[in-house]
C-alpha cells in the first residue's frame, strides 16, 4: 500500500508538471491551425543525387534570402534529402517569397565579343519589342472584348519572329512572348565571354532610387579581390566599342560601355551599380537574392499551401469540439459498462490527454490537423488497454475472487495483450514516421506517443487510481464494479 | 453476460461472406483500372498527380445569392488569357452557395492569384482570410504516390515478421490474412467510392490503411493470444476452445472497437472537411478489422 501511495504522489507530481508546462511552453500550432503558407522547395539536379553538402549549401542560402526578406518569423527544414520546407505563420499570399527563392539568382559579368555590335544592336531592338508586346498583352489580358487586341499583338509577335528566323511552339500567346524572349535573351548572352567576376564576388548590395526618375537601382559592393577582378576586365574593354553585361540568371539586365578615361586602371573603387529600369520591388527582390548569393543548384517550387487565419482557428475550433465530444462520449460509455472501473478510465484518460499535450510541449510536437486526429484516434487505443484490464477483472470477479485479488490477476493478466497490440501500432506509426511527409509525421508522431502514454497511464495510473479508490470501505462493494441485473449469473 | 457465437456451425457463412466482399472489392478495383476516365485501381487525388484546389467564402450579408457554376465559368473564361486550363476547371458551391471549391490542374502561385481576382471580379467580394489553396506540382505528387506505397510495403512487411516471430507459423498467417483481407476490402470500398462518387484519395488515405493495419492485427492478436491460454489451459476439445476464446473476448473486441468509432465519428460530425473522409476510411477499417478479428480469423484457425 505504501508503493501505492508513492505512485499517487508521483502521479499528482507529473500531472501538476504538465499543467505548468502548458502554462509556461505553449503549444505550437500548424499552419492548419493558425494560417500561413508552407512552400516546399524541390532542388533539382540532373545526374546523380544531392549531397549533403549541397542540401546544406542551399539551405543557407534559403536561409539568408528568407532572413533578408524580413519576414517575421519562418521555419525552414530539410525533407528527404533534397528537399526543404519553408513555413511563414501568417502570410497569405507566398508570390514575393516564391518569386525571390525560386531564383537561382546566379549573377555574371561578361565581355562583349569583338566585331558584334550590329547583331547586338539588332537583338536589344527585338528585345524591347517583345518586351512591349508581354507588357501590352498583361494590359489587355485584364480587359473583356480584347480580341482584337489580342490579334495585333499576335501580328506583331509574328513580325518578330521572321525578323529573327525563329518559330516559338508554345500553345498559347503568353508561353509564345515567353518563349521569344528567352531565346532573345540567350542570344544576346552568347555574344559575352565569360569572365572570372561573379556574384561571388560580391560582399553586398543594396538599392537606391535613381536621381534623374522613378527607377530604382541595385548597388554591388565587391570584395577586394572582386574589385580587382572588376578593375582588370573594366580596363580590357575601356575605349572599345565592347560592352560589359552583367547576367542574371541567364538574362543580360544591363548592358553598357566602359568610358575611355579607364583605359589606364580600369574601373576602381570596389563598387558597381546596375540600372535596368527596375521598380522598387524588384530592386528589393534582387537585392535580396544578391545578398543571399546564388543558390548552388535551382530549385524549383513544388508545393504551395496556405491557409486563411479564419480558416485557421475555425479549425482549432472544429478540432476541439471533436475532440471534447469524443472524450465525453467514450467516458459515458465506459462508466454505463464499468461502473467505478469506468470513472477510473475517465481519470486516467484525462491525465492521459494533460500527458499528451505536455509532451508536445517539451519535445516539442508542432500540432497540425492529421496530427491531432492522431490525439483523438488514440484515446481510442488508450481506453483499450482499459476495457482488457477490466474484462480481466470482471471475469475473476464473476469467478468468486475477491476484488483485491481480481484487480491484481485482472493487471497482470492483460499485460502481455497489451504490449503485443501496442507494438504493432507502434510499428506502423514507426515507419510512417520515417518515410512519410511533413502533413503524415504530424499524424504519426501524437499516435506515436498517445499509444507510449497510454501504455503508461492505462497499467500504472488506473492501477494506483483504483487502489486509491479501494482503500475506502464504501467503496469496495462488488456491485459497484458490475452492473447488478448480471451479477446474478 | 455470456456471448454465443457458434462460429463452428457457421464456418461457411463466415467464410462465403468474406470471399463475397473481397469479390465485390476487386471487382470494384478491376472496373475503376479499366472503365473509368483515370483507369488507376483507385481514384487517386490531387497530393498523387498535383494540380491545385482552392476553398474561398463569399461575403455575403445575409444569404450568398444562388449562383450556378456554368455561368461562373463562362464569365472566367472570358476574362482568363489561358482558355486551356479554364476548360479543365471544376467548379462547386457549398454551404448554401457561401463555399466555392475549385479544382484546376497545376497552376504557378502567380496564376492560381490571377485565378482568384478573376473570381473576385465575377462573384466577389471574397473573404480572404477563409482561404484555403493548395498547389502541388506533378513531379511532387510521383514522389508522394511512391512514398505512401514504400511506406505501406515496409510496414506491412515489419508487422508481418513481427507476427511470426511472435507466434507459432500458422497463427502468423492467419492474421496476415486477416490482415490482407481488412485492407483490400477498405481499397476496394474506396474504389466504388471513387467510381460512383468520384471520391479521391489523397496521401491520408495511405495513413488511414497504415494505421488499420496496425489495429486490424492488434485485435487478431488479442484474440489469439486468448486462443494459446486456453489451449493450454482447457479440457474441451480444439474447436470448442478456439470458439469459447472468441466468445470470451468478444466483449472486449466489440467495445474497443466501440470507443474507438466514438472518436472517429466525433471527427466526421465536427471536425474539420480535410479529415472527413480519412475519418471515414478509419471507421470502415475498424469495423470491417472487428469482424475479422472476431469471425473470420478464428474460423480459419478451426479444423475439419
Amino acid at each position: 500500500m505504501k508503493r501505492r501511495q508513492g505512485w499517487l504522489f508521483f502521479i499528482i507530481f507529473l500531472l501538476t508538471l504538465s499543467v505548468y508546462l502548458l502554462i509556461n511552453y505553449p503549444l505550437q500550432l500548424g499552419l492548419d491551425l493558425q494560417g500561413g503558407s508552407q512552400l516546399t522547395l524541390q532542388i533539382i539536379k540532373e545526374e546523380g543525387k544531392v549531397t549533403r553538402d549541397e542540401l546544406e549549401a542551399v539551405y543557407s542560402v534559403i536561409d539568408k534570402r528568407v532572413n533578408n526578406l524580413g519576414v517575421s518569423e519562418s521555419n525552414l527544414q530539410t525533407l528527404g534529402g533534397d528537399q526543404l520546407i519553408l513555413e511563414l505563420p501568417g502570410e497569405q499570399n507566398p508570390l514575393v517569397s516564391s518569386r525571390v527563392l525560386g531564383k537561382t539568382a546566379l549573377l555574371e559579368f561578361r565581355t562583349q565579343k569583338e566585331g558584334t555590335s550590329t547583331d547586338l544592336k539588332n537583338l536589344q531592338l527585338q528585345r524591347l519589342s517583345i518586351k512591349e508586346l508581354i507588357e501590352q498583352y498583361s494590359i489587355e489580358e485584364k480587359n473583356q472584348n480584347n480580341d482584337y487586341y489580342l490579334k495585333v499583338i499576335q501580328d506583331d509577335l509574328k513580325d518578330i519572329e521572321q525578323e529573327l528566323n525563329y518559330s516559338s511552339t508554345s500553345n498559347d500567346l503568353y508561353g509564345k512572348l515567353i518563349e521569344i524572349k528567352k531565346y532573345v535573351d540567350k542570344e544576346i548572352t552568347n555574344l559575352f565571354i565569360k569572365t572570372d567576376l561573379s556574384g561571388k564576388d560580391l560582399i553586398n548590395a543594396g538599392r537606391r532610387q535613381e536621381q534623374t526618375n522613378s527607377n530604382w537601382e541595385v548597388l554591388l559592393t565587391f570584395s577586394s579581390s572582386g574589385g580587382e577582378k572588376f578593375a582588370e576586365i573594366t580596363k580590357s574593354i575601356a575605349g572599345t566599342n565592347q560592352l560589359l553585361a552583367i547576367i542574371l540568371d541567364g538574362e543580360s539586365i544591363s548592358e553598357a560601355s566602359v568610358g575611355n578615361q579607364f583605359a589606364s586602371t580600369g574601373i576602381t573603387g570596389g563598387s558597381a551599380t546596375i540600372s535596368g529600369n527596375f521598380s522598387a520591388e524588384n530592386a528589393r527582390e534582387l537585392e535580396v537574392q544578391l545578398k543571399g548569393g546564388s543558390l548552388p543548384l535551382p530549385i524549383e517550387i513544388v508545393e504551395t499551401n496556405t491557409i486563411g487565419a479564419l480558416l485557421g482557428s475555425k479549425n482549432i475550433l472544429k478540432s476541439l469540439y471533436a475532440a471534447i465530444s469524443g472524450l465525453i462520449f467514450v467516458g459515458i460509455f465506459m462508466i454505463f459498462n464499468y461502473r467505478i472501473l469506468g470513472f477510473v478510465s475517465v481519470l486516467s484518460l484525462v491525465l492521459y490527454g494533460f500527458f499528451n499535450l505536455a509532451l508536445y510541449s517539451l519535445i516539442p510536437v508542432t500540432l497540425t490537423l492529421p496530427g491531432i486526429s492522431g490525439l483523438i484516434l488514440s484515446i481510442g487505443m488508450a481506453v483499450d488497454a482499459n476495457i482488457l484490464i477490466f474484462e480481466r477483472i470482471r471475469e475473476e470477479l464473476y469467478d468468486g475472487n475477491t476484488l483485491s485479488r481480481a484487480i491484481d490477476s485482472g493487471f497482470q493478466r492483460a499485460n502481455s495483450s497489451i504490449v503485443d497490440g501496442h507494438i504493432t501500432t507502434l510499428l506502423s506509426c514507426f515507419v510512417l514516421f520515417l518515410l512519410g511527409t511533413n502533413f503524415v509525421k504530424g499524424f504519426a508522431a501524437t499516435l506515436g506517443i498517445g499509444v507510449l502514454i497510454s501504455l503508461f497511464t492505462s497499467l500504472n495510473c488506473s492501477k494506483t487510481i483504483l487502489r486509491f479508490f479501494t482503500t475506502y470501505q464504501s467503496l469496495r462493494q462488488k456491485n459497484l464494479y458490475l452492473p447488478k441485473n448480471n451479477f446474478s449469473n | 453476460m455470456k456471448y454465443n457465437l457458434e462460429l463452428i456451425k457457421n464456418k461457411i457463412k463466415i467464410f462465403s461472406f468474406s470471399i463475397f466482399l473481397i469479390l465485390l472489392s476487386l471487382l470494384g478495383i478491376l472496373y475503376s483500372t479499366f472503365n473509368t476516365s483515370y483507369k488507376k485501381p483507385i481514384n487517386l487525388g490531387m497530393d498523387f498527380v498535383g494540380g491545385n484546389e482552392l476553398r474561398i467564402e463569399r461575403v455575403c450579408e445575409e444569404e450568398c445569392s444562388n449562383l450556378s457554376p456554368d455561368s461562373v465559368l463562362e464569365n472566367l473564361r472570358e476574362i482568363s488569357s489561358n482558355k486551356n486550363f479554364i476548360n479543365n476547371i471544376k467548379l462547386q458551391f457549398q454551404n448554401n452557395n457561401k463555399l466555392i471549391s475549385i479544382r484546376t490542374p497545376y497552376l504557378s502561385i502567380e496564376e492560381s492569384n490571377n485565378l482568384i481576382t478573376n473570381l473576385d471580379n465575377i462573384i466577389g467580394p471574397l473573404n480572404y482570410e477563409s482561404k484555403d489553396s493548395r498547389l502541388i506540382g506533378p513531379k511532387l505528387g510521383k514522389r508522394l504516390l511512391t512514398n505512401c506505397v514504400t511506406s505501406l510495403l515496409v510496414s506491412l512487411f515489419a508487422i508481418s515478421l513481427y507476427i511470426t516471430i511472435r507466434f507459432d507459423k500458422k497463427y502468423a498467417l492467419f492474421a496476415l490474412l486477416a490482415l490482407f483481407h481488412d485492407l483490400l476490402i477498405v481499397f476496394g470500398i474506396f474504389s466504388w467510392l471513387g467510381i460512383l462518387l468520384s471520391v479521391e484519395v489523397n496521401s491520408l488515405f495511405a495513413v488511414s490503411l497504415l494505421t488499420i493495419a496496425g489495429y486490424s492485427v492488434n485485435d487478431t492478436v488479442v484474440i489469439f493470444d486468448r486462443i494459446r491460454e486456453n489451449l493450454k489451459s482447457k479440457e474441451e476439445g480444439y474447436n470448442e476452445t478456439i470458439q469459447l476464446s472468441v466468445n470470451e473476448s468478444f466483449r472486449r473486441t466489440t467495445f474497443t472497437s466501440i470507443t474507438t468509432l466514438i472518436p472517429l465519428l466525433s471527427i466526421i460530425l465536427f471536425g474539420s472537411y480535410s479529415l472527413f473522409w480519412f475519418s471515414l476510411a478509419l471507421s470502415l477499417g475498424i469495423i470491417v478489422g472487428s469482424y475479422s478479428s472476431i469471425l473470420l480469423a478464428p474460423s480459419l484457425l478451426l479444423k475439419d
